[in-house]
């Protein structure tokens, strides 16, 4: 614990945490009193458009967040006017809208990406100043709001037809419930994000229910447990480096499931499980983080496929952390403490650029990072320009990985000493083999009759593959660079046409992306189902696609079956 | 003094009235017994007096506040208050919104379940008081709403004999401190006890004091058909609510 207090971002995911509490904790009460924890959940994920649109039109997304979440407590209080208890349907309908709205703004009007996702993952790992700052208003608000309005909000949760006949109004301190309720819920985006914040608006309060009947002891214990919580969860994320988000949700579900057991049981079972569950507690608190730290220098990859070269290329010479792992989606990432950790602690970190990991970005600079962030993906020369910028897959050409490997041998051996030659040999070697694979690749497709090369993928991955080795995207299933956006009605309906006009053979759906659309779609199409590709991460150990240069040629040999009806393959050997 | 005063007043929910000719008047430190079948008219005739419906014809009147008793189980027993803390709930009927309870309203709050004969349990969580003791904090309710007229919607139901008579004596004695009560009952022979009754079946039956009002033509008009159905021995007049013994019987 003592170690991991004195990481800059450990403390700044304990300031938050500890910030938070207090209007977590303290409105939980509430929340639980007045039925409204589908409300406190959907508000959260309700954010979902303004994050688009603060990402679309670059303003800060917690402004975005804040925003949708103020009119989203607006519509409910509003539908919600005449049945002052009857919350539950009109969330649905507001969330329904929202989340509506969110998914046609990103597919349709911008086509955005990182932003929308970190705020809705969120994580306790990377709060910076401004998340902070907003935990501390939510909690002022919560108190502040508890104190002039709480005997109203009980008052009228209590005998609603009572309390109207007092002449105690409902309408407005209750919309202002809801406003405090969403205020924290935007707080709580930032550190466990959407999915996960009813772990710390709902849990506490709902466990301590289980003990007290009395509101003011309720709710001080409520924050209390929210913040032994959230404290104890970041520190057991941080030994056994699973995302804190997360560990604070297992661990808050744990305690009330203890707690509920517990009311039943006998004196001593019950005097029992406290002191097994503090003993837990306090074990992994002597329990040392994993240590990352073995002596040799530090590098950072954020994408697999440079995990996979900068490994090659390092040996034994430095230590690689690659942060994204096999076969996941690089639009969704939640850190892990060892991967702010070994960020903080680098030598050298590694993106890919181009966009596709900006979010390495926001990790760095609050990991602390000594380190400037190499973006391998800007200086490598093939540039394949498609409707939304600069390509970001530009690995798909194996130039370009040639190309990256110079680049990151010439970064790499002078953080490496002595080793600093071999570095640039390995480097030196990687680029020829990439070369030969590159013609290899080529070679390959050359078999595919001319006006066969047309490609449709899942989304648009394949833009710099294509254009190296003559194939023509003919289309993508989702018309956009993120698969968080989704393909509409009239999108695949055009694609239907397009696919049997231009005869395109195969549909081909890529590893990490739900492939029943693209199978759909060749159905209707007429076309074939190639096999999956892999377009954004790498594959799980042991499969093809495990490395870069065995997944880039398992994708040519799954193109060229596709396309030939499976009448010409390519086996290219490992480089 | 008179404190609540009604004059051809129509009641209802829509354009529709609900209960019509309702005509009376109350005055300080008297009891008025409503009787009236389900239905009939009580609980509008109070939420006209609240304030909360307003009369569709005529007049409605009530001199000051009027403090709603509801029954006890109108309101959510699992909720962490303590009897302190619903019988403060009552001051926020006059204080501002911007305003908590402070130490004088808490004060008013104890002097309230003293004056009900709860002081001692001020602390007790309400839902775990019992039915009788309930009933009275929500009467100390509305006494720390300051109000001279009670709406006591059927505060006798489900109490055992013993607690019946302690809050009978109660409402004598908040009656005769000049405070008007007008207690919604279904016990005929209860309410003979009382200075005024007011009989409702969707429209005023009767108004007066019960010798005068409560003979069978009134009752049976009140009750409408419930009355013959009734088995013949019992020498009183029996009220729907024994229908099913009746029915048992039979």
């Amino acid at each position: 614990m003592l170690d991991a207090l004195q990481l800059p971002f450990f403390q700044r995911g304990l300031a938050e945490v500890l910030l938070l509490a207090v209007g977590a904790g303290l409105l939980g009460t509430w929340i639980v009193l007045r039925g409204l924890a589908f409300f406190t959940h959907a508000v959260g994920t309700a954010t979902f458009p303004g994050l688009v649109l603060a990402d679309g039109l670059g303003f800060a997304p917690v402004l975005g967040a804040l925003g949708a979440a103020v009119l989203v407590a607006a519509g409910v209080g509003l539908l919600g006017r005449r049945r002052p208890d009857a919350h539950g349907a009109a969330t649905a309908l507001v969330l329904c809208g929202a989340l509506a709205l969110g998914v046609i703004l990103a597919s349709d009007v911008f086509g955005t990406q990182a932003g929308v996702d970190t705020l809705l993952f969120g994580s306790l790992l990377t709060v910076g100043t401004i998340d902070l700052a907003l935990a501390a208003a939510a909690s002022v608000a919560a108190v502040a709001t508890t104190l002039v309005l709480g005997p109203r909000w009980l008052a009228v949760g209590f005998d609603p037809p009572t309390a109207r006949s007092q002449g105690v109004r409902s309408q407005g301190p209750d919309t202002v419930l809801l406003a405090a309720v969403a205020l924290s819920a935007v707080g709580v985006l930032a550190a466990v994000g959407a999915l996960l914040a009813t772990a710390l608006l709902v849990v506490p309060a709902a466990t301590m229910r289980l003990v007290t009947s009395r509101l003011r002891a309720w709710q001080l214990w409520s924050i209390g447990l929210a913040a032994a919580e959230g404290v104890a969860g970041l520190w057991l994320s941080y030994v056994t480096d699973a995302p804190p988000g997360a560990t604070i949700a297992v661990l808050g579900g744990a305690v009330f499931a203890l707690v509920a057991w517990a009311q039943g049981a006998g004196a001593r079972t019950r005097a029992a499980l406290a002191v097994a569950a503090v003993a837990g507690l306090a074990a992994a608190g002597f329990a040392t983080g994993p240590a990352t730290d073995d002596g040799r220098p530090q590098v950072v990859a954020t994408t697999t496929q440079l995990g996979d070269v900068t490994r090659a290329i390092a040996g034994d010479a430095a230590h690689v952390t690659q942060l994204l792992q096999p076969a996941a989606d690089p639009h969704e990432y939640e850190p892990r403490p060892s991967d702010v950790r070994a960020v903080s602690h680098a030598d050298l970190i590694l993106a890919s650029g181009r966009h596709l990991d900006d979010w390495i970005g926001d990790v760095a600079g609050d990991a602390g990072a000594g380190s400037e962030v190499v973006r391998v993906g800007d200086a490598v020369p093939d540039r394949v320009r498609t409707d939304e910028g600069l390509d970001p897959h530009w690995w798909h050409d194996a130039r370009n990985m040639a190309a990256a490997a110079r680049v990151i041998g010439e970064r790499l051996a002078p953080e490496v000493g002595a080793d600093g030659p071999a570095v640039r040999r390995r480097a030196a070697a990687y680029a020829r083999r990439a070369e030969r694979l590159d013609a290899a690749i080529a070679r390959c497709i050359a078999q595919v009759p001319r006006d066969g090369r047309k490609l449709v993928t899942d989304h648009d991955a394949f833009a710099t593959f294509a254009a190296r080795y003559g194939l023509q995207v003919v289309g993508a299933v989702i018309s956009s660079r993120t698969t968080q956006a989704q393909a509409s009605a009239g999108d695949v309906a055009r694609l239907t046409r397009l696919i049997r006009r231009e005869h395109v053979r195969a549909v081909f759906p890529e590893r990490a992306v739900d492939p029943r659309l693209a199978r759909a779609l060749a159905r209707q199409a007429g076309a074939r189902v190639g096999g999956r590709l892999y377009a954004d991460a790498l594959g799980p150990r042991g499969s093809p696609g495990a490395t870069w240069a065995g997944s880039e040629a398992a994708n040519a040999d799954t193109i060229v079956a596709g396309l030939t009806s499976g009448r010409r393959r390519c086996r290219i050997a490992g480089p | 003094m008179t404190l609540v005063r009604a004059e051809g007043a129509s009641l209802g929910y829509g354009p529709r009235p609900v209960l019509t000719g309702v005509s009376f008047a109350a005055r300080a430190g008297e009891r008025v017994g409503v009787l009236g079948p389900n239905g009939g008219g009580k609980t509008t005739l109070f939420r006209g007096l609240t304030g909360e419906l307003v009369p569709l014809a005529g007049r409605l009147e009530c001199a000051g506040r009027c403090g709603l008793v509801p029954q006890t189980e109108r309101s959510r027993l699992d909720f962490p208050v303590s009897a302190l803390d619903v019988a403060l709930m009552g001051a926020l009927s006059w204080l501002p919104w911007w305003r908590r309870p402070g130490r004088p309203e808490r004060d008013a709050a104890r002097a309230a379940l003293s004056r009900v004969g709860l002081g001692d349990a001020a602390g007790e969580t309400f839902g775990d008081l019992s039915g009788g003791q309930r009933q009275r904090v929500l009467i100390a309710r509305a006494l720390v709403q300051d109000a001279p007229v009670l709406l006591l919607d059927e505060p006798f139901s489900g109490l055992d004999a013993v607690t019946s008579e302690l809050v009978e004596r109660l409402l004598a004695e908040l009656a005769d401190e000049g405070r008007c009560l007008l207690i919604a009952t279904h016990d005929v022979d209860q309410a003979r006890g009382w200075d005024r009754v007011l009989c409702l079946n969707g429209r005023q039956v009767a108004f007066g004091p019960p010798d005068d009002v409560l003979d069978l033509d009134t009752l049976e008009q009140t009750y409408g058909g419930a009355i013959v159905e009734l088995p013949e021995g019992g020498a009183g007049v029996l009220p729907p609510h024994h229908h099913d013994h009746g029915a048992e019987g039979a």
